[in-house]
């Protein structure tokens, strides 16, 4: 009784594409669910969207580039409103940049030693307390950075003054070096080396130490297995991690709050001089006095301030996928 | 036993391999080279009076790493040297980190233990000035606003991440992908414009006053993200051999869901919560723009409340020097609330790698 | 095939054919599988024996972009009716996975009523069912004692025959089995082929497997997969193991079985 399907000239019958079909009442409750709470993220972020972009029309039809690029800022006069965020863009840029370049090396040589110096049972207590400070709210950060760090900061920066005043960043005119950038700079850096830390240790972590032991077997020194084995396979980690960071940092707010003095005048690279600027800090200090017209130029500037925060995020999440094939 | 002539013909193995021999002169080079520099720094520093920082980077630094050069150079030649280069620059680098995080914890926890009481945990901000004595006021009406507040986002934020998790791991619809670009675009908005947006529509609109359950909702898009992602690496976790298991057996799919896969993602569930938590419990800005502050204990989400950050802020604006004190004194309570949460999650990951003790089982199901 | 055969035949496959995506995998199977008989499902890695065997309880369709024509009758009901819940289907066949999967936070005492409670079946006698499961599945005396421990207590083999057991409590009329023994040991594959015997005399058993004495000591009849050549899979030759093993029609299925290739 053998049967064999061996008639190649049959015609292949037309196919069905096979789909999850709930036919209990239950299940078409449970998958109701899960898709209506699909539909309810996509909602939420299509609301708060497009709310901000309803309300930013009129300011940024009104001001134009202007907005982005001028640096002025007046609503007295109601029949000539000046909304320009020019230095608050540039400051809020300013100081992420001082703080990723603080806080990145700091933040790769702490995971370097947490995974390849220090013993097991320092390198267990470390991660743990950088993963417990990664969670430290920042306005905890900002009252460190008023009570304890302004004082040694602004000696810091009188030193950097005084002995390379000639740098153009380490000028000073005004005599004041609280409520800098460069102090801003540091508290945000104090504020996401523990999260650039936690990624890049958790990137260390995961590479593979067969390859790390045969370049030592090989005869590499601990530099050179460091520069040819390490840095370049985590590399893509440790930028996704650090724009993460400096999402954070763009977005971060009343820590800049205290320890910044905002002003409209532009302050394009002299980090010690005593002002500077942020969107974030500008939104909390002003809100609470704005007219309505103010309100919706408020809420352009925050809406500039999260476009640029999504494509810095795309970029990590881009950057992150393509180094590390293997994590998808 | 005989032992083969080749075995006993073997010459005496040394004690220790060639690369574990560190000879006295080795040793000693080593300390030398550590111990030096700092002594001659510290000898410039006082007999010149230089300013510390100074000293630490333009004298201790260089001399370090020089002396470790030399010391690398003499031990294992050319490679030694970079290899010293690497070593002070992880250390020093490490320190620093160590220092600055290890002074926000310490002044949060000296300062903060100089306010704490117990009538700081448990009285209000009612007539109390930024001058009055530390003796009297304290945050209970904080602490309480801050658990109302959170409390609701939770309520409203861990059910649906949860269901968002399920619709990106249990379903195979073709819009995953989007859903959760979208759901990783939320952790980008800046937290204040969170609250700008929940300020704009419902307070400057005069829908409403300012209001805690305002707080809560501009925290929903915050805290969403933290919760669905982790909980959606929980569920994926869970072996696609558990869930077929189920569905051979007959299950439909949400009795699967709910006694197979949710029981074995416990622990990454509870996770994703406390994480989520941990995420927004200090979060300053938007409470700030949708809550205000209240100095008496309010209970109801309906009226203006206080919380544990804004309560900082207040005190913090103010620039007094009991004000500060009471900030610290906020700030460690926080801290402590994070440390909480934060061994809770390390406890539910752990629970979930020990192994369950036998459960009584009832007679008869 | 004679008519009496027929007339037993519960379950059977027409021209089934399936896809992955775009990738055409199997192509016009149909097998017959007589009541209270065993059927072997033999062939190299690839040619498509387990996708096969997860089409006949419509586990099939859990995977992402899974392409399906053709039918399988069950008591004379095609199951890819779109009518037909799938739930249904799987009550009635059961099956038991390549790797033993045990639901670790359950005790084995649960495994076993894990179906009846996931189904959502209620007045039974729990005491006896769990008895009676582990019974025929043959685990019962090395469980009896420590039905409260958890089911990840059990050795892999053990393990094994818990699902199986977990299966039973069900009363399935069939029961797949996608290599069940490949993760095991000699032992306890010897264990659970004297379970499989055993239970073959109430119940109809489809088993995949890479291992043909496995097919020649368990089963009555053996169907031969092959995929030649990125072709799709199909059956070469299908009938009693004893001719398929010993006289086989095809050359193809001779080099196989006498270990010429695969």
């Amino acid at each position: 009784m053998s049967v064999a399907s061996d008639d190649l000239t049959k015609p292949v019958p037309p196919k069905r594409r096979l789909a999850l079909k709930p036919h209990l009442i239950q299940d078409k409750i449970f998958y109701g669910i899960a898709r209506s709470a699909a539909v309810g993220a996509v909602l939420i972020v299509a609301l708060i969207l497009g709310y901000l972009l309803f309300m930013s029309w009129d300011t940024l039809a009104q001001q134009g580039p202007a907005f982005v690029f001028g640096s002025q800022w007046s609503a007295a006069d109601p029949e000539n409103l000046v909304f320009q965020i020019g230095p608050m863009l540039w400051g809020s840029l300013l100081i992420a940049v001082n703080g990723m370049l603080l806080a990145v090396p700091m933040a790769i040589a702490a995971a370097y030693f947490i995974e390849f110096l220090a013993n097991s049972k320092i390198a267990k207590i470390a991660t743990m307390v950088v993963d417990l400070l990664a969670a430290i709210p920042s306005i905890v950060i900002g009252l460190w950075g008023v009570g304890v760090f302004t004082p040694v900061a602004a000696h810091w920066a009188k030193l950097l003054n005084e002995n390379l005043g000639f740098i153009p960043f380490f000028n000073n005119t005004s005599g004041s070096f609280v409520n800098s950038p460069f102090i801003a700079g540091w508290v945000v850096a104090v504020m996401i080396v523990p999260i650039i830390t936690s990624v890049t240790r958790e990137i260390f972590s995961q590479l593979d130490r067969d390859v790390i032991n045969a370049a030592t077997a090989l005869g590499a020194s601990r530099s050179s297995t460091f520069m040819k084995v390490i840095l370049p396979t985590s590399s893509g980690g440790i930028v996704g991690g650090a724009l993460l960071g400096l999402g954070r940092a763009l977005g971060e707010t009343v820590a800049i709050f205290f320890v910044l003095n905002l002003s409209f005048e532009i302050n394009w690279v002299e980090v010690v001089e005593s002002r500077g600027g942020s969107i974030a800090s500008m939104i909390v200090s002003f809100f609470g006095a704005a007219s309505p017209e103010e309100v919706k130029a408020l809420i352009a500037a925050g809406l500039v301030l999260f476009v640029i925060t999504l494509l810095i995020n795309w970029l990590a999440a881009v950057i992150v996928a393509k180094a590390q094939p293997w994590r998808k | 036993m005989t032992t083969s002539p080749i075995e006993t013909a073997a010459l005496p193995r040394p004690e220790k391999s060639p690369w574990q021999i560190k000879n006295p002169k080795q040793t000693r080079a080593l300390i030398l080279a550590s111990v030096a520099p700092a002594i001659v720094v510290l000898a410039i520093t006082f007999g010149f009076q230089i300013d510390g920082t100074i000293a630490m980077l333009t004298m201790f630094l260089p001399l370090q790493v020089l002396s470790a050069g030399a010391v690398g150079f003499r031990i294992y030649g050319k490679k030694g040297i970079a290899d010293a280069g690497l070593v002070i620059f992880t250390i020093f680098f490490s320190s620093l980190v160590g220092v600055l995080l290890m002074s926000v914890l310490y002044s949060v926890i000296t300062e903060g233990f100089k306010a704490l009481s117990p009538q700081f945990i448990s009285q209000n901000n009612v007539y109390i000035t930024p001058t009055t004595s530390l003796e009297y006021g304290g945050v209970g009406h904080a602490v309480l606003g801050t658990f109302i507040i959170v409390g609701i986002t939770t309520a409203v934020t861990v059910p649906l991440g949860i269901a968002l998790a399920v619709y990106l791991t249990e379903t195979t619809s073709k819009t995953k992908g989007a859903v959760r670009t979208l759901v990783q675009a939320m952790s980008g908005l800046p937290s204040v414009v969170a609250g700008l947006f929940v300020y704009a529509a419902l307070i400057t609109s005069g829908f409403s006053k300012y209001a805690g359950w305002l707080g809560s909702l501009a925290l929903i898009p915050l805290m969403l993200p933290t919760v669905t992602r982790v909980a959606e690496e929980a569920l994926r976790l869970v072996p696609v051999e558990l869930r077929n298991g189920a569905l051979a057996l007959g299950a439909p799919a949400y009795r699967s869901f709910l006694s197979v896969t949710l029981p074995a993602a416990k622990s990454g569930i509870i996770t994703a919560v406390l994480l989520g938590i941990a995420r927004i419990i200090g979060e300053t800005a938007p409470l700030l723009l949708t809550v205000n502050y209240a100095n008496s204990t309010v209970l109801n989400p309906l009226e203006s409340m206080a919380a544990l950050p804004t309560y900082i802020y207040q005190n913090l604006d103010s620039a007094n020097d009991t004000s500060l004190q009471r900030a610290w004194g906020a700030a460690l309570v926080i801290l402590i609330f994070v440390a909480i949460i934060f061994s809770a999650a390390r406890m539910a990951t752990r629970s979930a790698s020990v192994k369950k003790k036998p459960k009584k089982v009832a007679k008869n199901d | 095939m004679t008519n009496l055969e027929i007339a037993n035949a519960h379950l059977r496959s027409e021209d089934v054919n399936v896809w992955f995506g775009e990738r055409h995998v199997l192509r016009d199977v149909s097998l017959t599988f007589p009541v209270n008989q065993v059927t072997a499902l033999i062939g190299p890695s690839g040619c498509g024996k387990s996708t096969f065997i997860r089409t006949l309880n419509r586990m099939h369709e859990l995977i992402p972009g899974a392409g399906f024509a053709g039918k399988v009758f069950f008591n004379d009901q095609d199951i890819y009716n779109p009518e037909v819940d799938p739930i249904t289907v799987r009550l009635k066949i059961g099956m038991v996975f390549q790797k033993p999967n045990p639901f670790p936070t359950m005790s084995i005492r649960e495994n076993v009523l894990s179906g009846l409670k996931l189904s959502g079946r209620r007045g039974y006698n729990a005491d006896e069912i769990v008895e009676t499961s582990l019974r025929r599945a043959s685990i019962w005396n090395e469980a009896k004692d420590r039905l409260s421990d958890p089911a990840t207590s059990l050795s892999g083999g053990q393990q094994q025959r818990l699902c199986i057991a977990r299966s039973l409590a069900m009363e399935p009329d069939v029961i797949l089995m996608d290599e069940p023994c490949s993760a095991l040991d000699p032992g306890s594959t010897r264990r659970i082929e004297e379970t499989i015997v055993e239970l073959s005399e109430s119940m109809t058993i489809v088993i995949v497997t890479h291992n043909m004495q496995q097919a020649q000591r368990v089963a009555d009849q053996t169907a031969f997969f092959l995929a030649e050549d990125g072709m799709p899979g199909r059956v070469v030759e299908f009938g009693k193991t004893e001719d398929v093993f010993n006289r086989p029609t095809d050359p193809r299925t001779n080099d196989y079985v006498n270990g010429h290739f695969g």
